[in-house]
């Protein structure tokens, strides 16, 4: 069990916490030397609408990850101020549920404080501000990159304490464990892989869509090959999610079977 | 490093205000190393351990909170989840399960609670896990017989 792990983390470190941005034929070349033919169909379809994919290192917060630095990279680019006020206010009501819950303040500070810091150095203008070299380069930092990470999963663990009752059964579809247990064991500890309930709990809690794009083996019984993907839309009325209008996700992730990169829309 | 020894500073703080309201943990900074800790904790009641008091030592790695403390006990004890000679503990809190939302302070409240509910499944000290099997029971909830049997084996 221990070697297994100390083999898994051997093999994460080959990569960095965030890769360079890649053309999407760089998917496909993974899966050239004995690559299944509707694994190779299915990117093919993936290349009319996505030209670039960012790869993350598959330590269990691959799903954070990504989304940190798809997030941060789309306010970067967009300089959409509006957004960074949106997210700002949802950020405190994160805050307030987890004071609320009971958690000490002191614990969950420090990532908080972390994260409002990169998302304020990504809008353009001040002395504090980074260009997109130096946010990969902290999304490849572990002091930085880790406690963003850390953020995010409080956040989660808050949200789906805070709407336990909405989140129980899908929790009980995971595990038996009661949805403390699952927020303790499943959410909280760095290194624990996301499930559709960490996704739709961190949406949720900051308003932001996301658009998950699936990549496995699977096709229709007529031999037909699509793609799928799932926007999770955060739910209407639930903090500042501006509106219940079908939003266009500005946040891409790739899923494959136990891992989570970004995708770029071309 | 600068993250580490500020969150420790606020445990520290937090430490001297929770003194009055926990009366079993009694929780201490060394005086030149706030990487260094011990504590002091009560043997839970109707346990075999009530009415001692167990030492624990601190080691907290730069990487804190990030990364668990890690912590063993210094008084002997004769427990399904620690090792009878190193004092190391099996928690699943101070390993994968850690998270920066516990502190200091929280890990002595689960070692309280893992004394009175050890977890038979991954015995650090197989001669009290066996122990436990061999009287059908769960270690610590039995008070006066099975005392005795946990003094005779503490004083061989």
């Amino acid at each position: 069990m221990q070697q297994q792990s100390a083999i898994q983390a051997e093999e994460a470190e080959k990569i960095p916490f965030v890769g360079d941005k890649e053309p999407l034929s760089s998917l496909a070349a993974e899966y050239k030397a004995g690559g299944s033919p509707v694994l190779l169909e299915k990117i093919k379809i993936l290349s009319e609408q996505y030209a670039a994919i960012r790869r993350t290192r598959g330590d269990g917060n691959c799903f954070f990850r990504s989304f940190m630095f798809a997030y941060l990279e789309h306010i970067l680019e967009s300089q959409d101020r509006a957004e960074v006020d949106r997210v700002r206010a949802n950020v405190e009501e994160c805050r307030r549920t987890l004071q609320k819950l009971g958690y000490p303040e002191f614990t969950f500070e420090d990532f908080f404080a972390l994260f409002l810091e990169q998302l304020e150095s990504v809008i353009q203008g001040s002395e504090a501000s980074i260009s997109d070299e130096e946010l990969v380069k902290r999304s490849r930092d572990q002091s930085v990159s880790d406690y963003v990470v850390m953020f995010f999963r409080f956040v989660t663990s808050g949200e789906i304490r805070k709407r336990s009752e909405f989140f129980e059964p899908f929790i009980l579809g995971l595990t038996s464990a009661s949805v403390e247990q699952f927020c303790k064991s499943a959410v909280e500890p760095m290194g624990e892989e996301s499930d559709h309930v960490h996704i739709t709990a961190l949406s949720d809690a900051l308003g932001v869509p996301i658009r998950v794009v699936y990549l496995d083996r699977s096709s229709c019984d007529n031999g037909s090959v699509s793609v799928n993907h799932h926007d999770f839309t955060p739910v209407a009325g639930n903090n500042n999610s501006g509106g219940s209008e079908a939003v266009n996700p500005f946040i891409t992730l790739l899923y494959r079977p136990g891992h989570y990169d970004i995708l770029y829309p071309k | 490093m600068q993250a580490s020894r500020a969150r420790l500073f606020k445990e520290y703080k937090e430490v001297q205000r929770e003194k009055v309201t926990d009366p079993d943990i009694q929780l201490v900074c060394d005086d030149s190393n706030i990487f260094k800790w011990t504590a002091l904790i009560k043997g839970p009641s109707e346990t075999p351990f009530e009415g001692g008091v167990f030492q624990l030592a601190f080691s907290v790695p730069e990487q804190y909170p990030l990364q668990p403390p890690q912590v063993r006990f210094l008084t002997k004890i004769f427990h399904p989840n620690v090792h009878f000679k190193t004092g190391e503990i099996c928690l699943d809190i101070l390993k994968n399960a850690w998270s920066p939302a516990w502190t200091l302070q929280s890990v002595c409240r689960a070692i309280i609670a893992l004394m009175a509910h050890p977890e038979p499944d991954s015995p650090l000290n197989c001669d009290s896990g066996v122990t436990s099997q061999w009287q059908g029971c769960t270690p610590g909830l039995q008070p006066c017989p099975r005392r005795d049997k946990f003094h005779n084996l503490l004083s061989p």
